[in-house]
């Protein structure tokens, strides 16, 4: 776990294990890691995000973006992942799964994060 | 004069009851003959979004769109002179598509045909071996399309000479919008969807909220619809000639999830800061004829427009406007979180309306029916069908 723990600025390393399949460089990346995600992989994420994503803004507000070191950057994806995936646990729940079939559809083109 | 309706659920003003209570025709929406009708009458000469100034922010920078309706690409660009033009993305040799990237920053465009090279004022500049040709390059130039900008927004009209600018067209509107924060936007989140069925079908679904409750139980139902206003009906509807807006109806206890609560938490202190938190038109929903809303929501200040492609097939194009590249991590996380949840209710719609398109197709119905609180739809109805009508009186007194 030394490894994934360096992934991260310390005081996250909860969330190491999340970087290699949330951390998606985009937000239509992140949108898909939700939509072909199971429930399982899904609330262990939010379980383990959803009392740090407050925290890791604090701690990711103190640079500019474009001074993230590699580190902060990978955790401001995973925060960028908790954003789509709390909509599946929080609000669509048991129904996740049917809207999932649908909204890659719903064709995500661009975001101010992607620039 | 306005009759507004007051409260949610009040029932409809003079204005709204003066187009008729009846059900209207279910043919216009999926019947291929009255959709070429609508593409001659309306979409070939009617103002139509289809971008916004930040996406040419220097002298040379170029967009291009596809507008399926009438099989157009259309260049638009910024000249040295900071003048946004558009023309038609066709070289006026042999008609080959000029210009194969999506965006970018030239001041030129060479065919790759022979070579032919236009400059983004649209002027023919250079043609090799042109002394064989029997015209002046004078008489070359890309074919102009009308292009006009109102808050930001781009709108081409196709019609060679259009009846009325833009702002003659957009009315009251212009005023208000030049107020709004989409003006004055350098970045956005965009999400396109493409939809087998009908655009006014398409469009009408984000006219009236009555489908909220049933659509959007979880990802909208906090906030849109509550025990004082079970189907979340806006507050008033309005109707400036073709165009009709509605004000939003603000839930005064919404139930919002943690993650929501974080994430607005977030997005609301950063627009405080750009000072674009409050404005008079927050809660003013503006529909634009024939195929734009735009939602004036500081924290989801969405446009979307559904261009037709066929009678039964359309895409949506849904834009939220920001202003300023994101501040901080906060304004970057609730500026996603703002799209992932738009794009949860867009994509319930979607589905709910291409089922209602598969009932449609068969014939089945010879009317819809509309109650009071969609009296949006019967609006958007009734002018398609009296710029159709006009254009068949004015196609058969041209014909006499």
């Amino acid at each position: 776990m030394s490894t994934q723990s360096s992934l991260l600025p310390a005081g996250f390393d909860a969330l190491a294990p999340f970087v290699e399949y949330w951390a998606a460089d985009t937000a239509a990346g992140r949108a898909r890691c939700r939509d072909l995600s199971d429930e399982a992989s899904r609330v262990a994420f939010y379980n383990a995000a959803n009392e740090l994503v407050p925290k890791a803004l604090a701690c990711l507000d103190k640079r500019p973006l474009d001074q993230l070191d590699e580190s902060e950057q990978r955790l401001m994806r995973l925060v960028l992942s908790f954003a789509h995936v709390a909509m599946a646990v929080e609000l669509q729940r048991e129904e996740e799964p049917r809207h999932a079939r649908y909204r890659p559809y719903m064709r995500i083109t661009r975001a101010p994060a992607d620039l | 004069m306005n009759t507004p309706v007051t409260g949610p659920g009040a029932p409809p003003g003079e204005e709204a009851l003066a187009l008729g209570t009846g059900p209207i025709p279910a043919g216009p929406y999926y019947r291929p003959e009255y959709f070429e009708l609508e593409r001659e009458a309306i979409f070939r000469r009617t103002w139509l979004n289809i971008g916004h100034v930040c996406e040419l922010p220097e002298a040379g920078s170029f967009i291009v769109r596809q507008l399926d309706f009438a099989s157009a690409s259309i260049l638009i660009t910024r000249g040295k002179d900071g003048v946004v033009r558009a023309f038609h993305n066709v070289c006026t040799h042999r008609g080959t598509q000029l210009v194969a990237e999506q965006e970018g920053l030239k001041s030129t465009f060479t065919c790759p045909y022979h070579a032919w090279t236009f400059s983004n004022d649209g002027q023919l500049r250079a043609a090799p071996d042109f002394e064989r040709f029997y015209v002046d390059k004078a008489q070359c130039s890309l074919p102009a399309v009308a292009v006009d900008v109102c808050a930001g927004l781009i709108f081409v009209n196709l019609d060679p000479s259009p009846k009325q600018g833009l702002r003659e067209f957009l009315g009251p509107f212009v005023e208000q919008w030049e107020t709004l924060p989409v003006g004055d936007a350098t970045t956005f989140s965009e999400y396109i969807y493409e939809i087998d069925a009908n655009w006014k079908l398409t469009y009408d679904n984000f006219q009236e909220n009555y489908h909220l409750r049933f659509i959007h139980p979880r990802s909208g139902g906090g906030g849109a619809v509550g025990p004082d206003n079970p189907f979340g009906y806006p507050m008033d509807y309005k109707f400036y000639g073709e165009h009709r807006t509605q004000t939003i109806w603000t839930n005064p206890a919404p139930k919002l999830s943690p993650a929501q609560m974080v994430a607005f938490g977030k997005l609301v202190p950063a627009l405080m800061q750009r000072g674009l938190m409050n404005h008079p038109y927050g809660r003013a929903y503006w529909a634009v004829f024939p195929n734009l809303f735009m939602i004036g929501t500081p924290t989801q200040p969405f446009v979307h427009y559904v261009m037709p492609i066929s009678a039964t097939r359309s895409r949506g194009v849904i834009r939220i406007y920001w202003v300023g590249d994101d501040m901080n991590a906060s304004e970057r996380y609730g500026r996603e979180f703002s799209m992932a949840m738009a794009r949860d209710v867009h994509s319930e719609d979607r589905v709910v309306i291409e089922a209602g398109q598969r009932g449609l197709n068969s014939g089945a119905l010879q009317h819809i029916h509309l109650q009071q609180q969609e009296v949006l739809l019967r609006h958007l109805m009734y002018h398609v069908d009296a710029k159709i009508q006009a254009y068949k009186a004015e196609q058969a007194g041209g014909a006499a």
